[in-house]
């Protein structure tokens, strides 16, 4: 008896570390299915742990409507070359990335930063590599899907 | 007042430098999680036990006192390291309505740990040759239940679904999360 209430105990334990595995960050916020590819300025940057914001101003003929793009830590966003140098505020790049789920844009639109290509026409990863979201071949780093 | 106090603690120096850092945020962050496994971790068998769901051969004094400086040690590399973690992201920690249920949970943990001590210091020295009282059984349960929903909580601090930064959310969102500088800027809108 005592040995079946340690077993149930352990596979309740255990199904509950598993679910907050499965549980990632990019399903949790992010739509896989909405794509974004946006041209525009560099507004401000957040270099927070864990997650850095870099925040992009996007001009078109409704207006300006400003992105909230979400990097991996700085250390990662570092380790791919965007530096506090290298980003500055009015920097013009093209962000390929994924929208929010709710997509709403009240009162800045939020995605996932796929990657950035800078005005010299370098591209770089900006952290979602290995994160759940869509892997669409691009990083030569990420497993392939199994 | 708090909100006060989290705005000044952001703009302190040692906060951008912790929250901007390149390893020291994920190390402190990895402490916390290993405190967590120290505090919660020995805490758990002590309640399963008390149960008599495990360890049934130990005796509960000497149980408790082998493994209450683990459970100590935990604890205090927990607060210390969640200290910094808060001080790291003060506003929005702050504003987060799971932070904030966090700490109520921990606040009922506390008092539930006081009230099985108080009980223990009390009567404790017969649990290791009568039976274990119901009482016991009740505040081992809960102890288990409260902590594994102070870790779930924790966890879900990093998502930011409710965070005051993001409107419309509903009234109580806002209410228990005292979003009301988010919502005076966003009547600019």
């Amino acid at each position: 008896m005592k040995i079946i209430l340690r077993i149930i105990f352990c596979l309740f334990f255990g199904a509950f570390a598993f679910q907050i595995y499965a549980h990632h960050a990019f399903t949790a916020e992010f739509d896989p299915n909405a794509p974004i590819n946006i041209t525009g300025k560099v507004v401000k940057v957040e270099w927070i742990n864990p997650h850095a914001w870099v925040h992009v101003e996007v001009e078109d003929e409704s207006g300006k409507t400003v992105w909230m793009v979400e990097g991996g830590t700085p250390n990662t966003l570092i380790r791919n070359g965007i530096t506090k140098k290298t980003l500055l505020p009015g920097t013009i790049i093209i962000v390929r990335g994924y929208q929010s789920k709710g997509r709403l844009c009240l009162p800045i639109c939020i995605a996932n930063g796929r990657d950035v290509t800078f005005p010299d026409g370098s591209k770089v990863f900006m952290g979602s590599s290995g994160t759940g979201a869509p892997r669409d071949g691009t990083d030569p780093r990420e497993l392939k899907r199994e | 007042m708090l909100l006060e106090f989290s705005i000044w603690l952001s703009e302190t120096e040692w906060s951008i430098a912790l929250h901007e850092s390149l390893y020291l945020y994920p190390w402190i962050e990895s402490a916390h999680v290993l405190s967590i496994c120290f505090f919660i971790g020995t805490l758990i068998f002590v309640d399963l036990r008390l149960m008599g769901l495990a360890f049934n051969k130990l005796s509960i004094s000497e149980m408790n006192s082998k493994t209450l400086p683990w459970t100590i040690f935990g604890f205090g590399l927990m607060v210390l390291t969640g200290l910094l973690l808060f001080y790291a992201i003060p506003v929005r920690t702050y504003q987060n309505i799971f932070f904030r249920f966090k700490l109520f949970l921990i606040l009922l943990g506390g008092i539930n740990i006081f009230l099985f001590h108080r009980q223990m210091s009390k009567e404790g020295g017969k649990w290791d040759e009568e039976n274990i009282p119901r009482s016991v059984h009740i505040k081992a349960s809960v102890s288990l239940v409260l902590w594994a929903g102070v870790i779930i909580s924790g966890r879900m601090i990093a998502y930011n679904w409710f965070d005051c930064d993001r409107q419309p959310q509903p009234d109580w969102v806002n209410w228990a999360a005292s979003c009301m500088i988010e919502l005076s800027q966003m009547e600019d809108f």
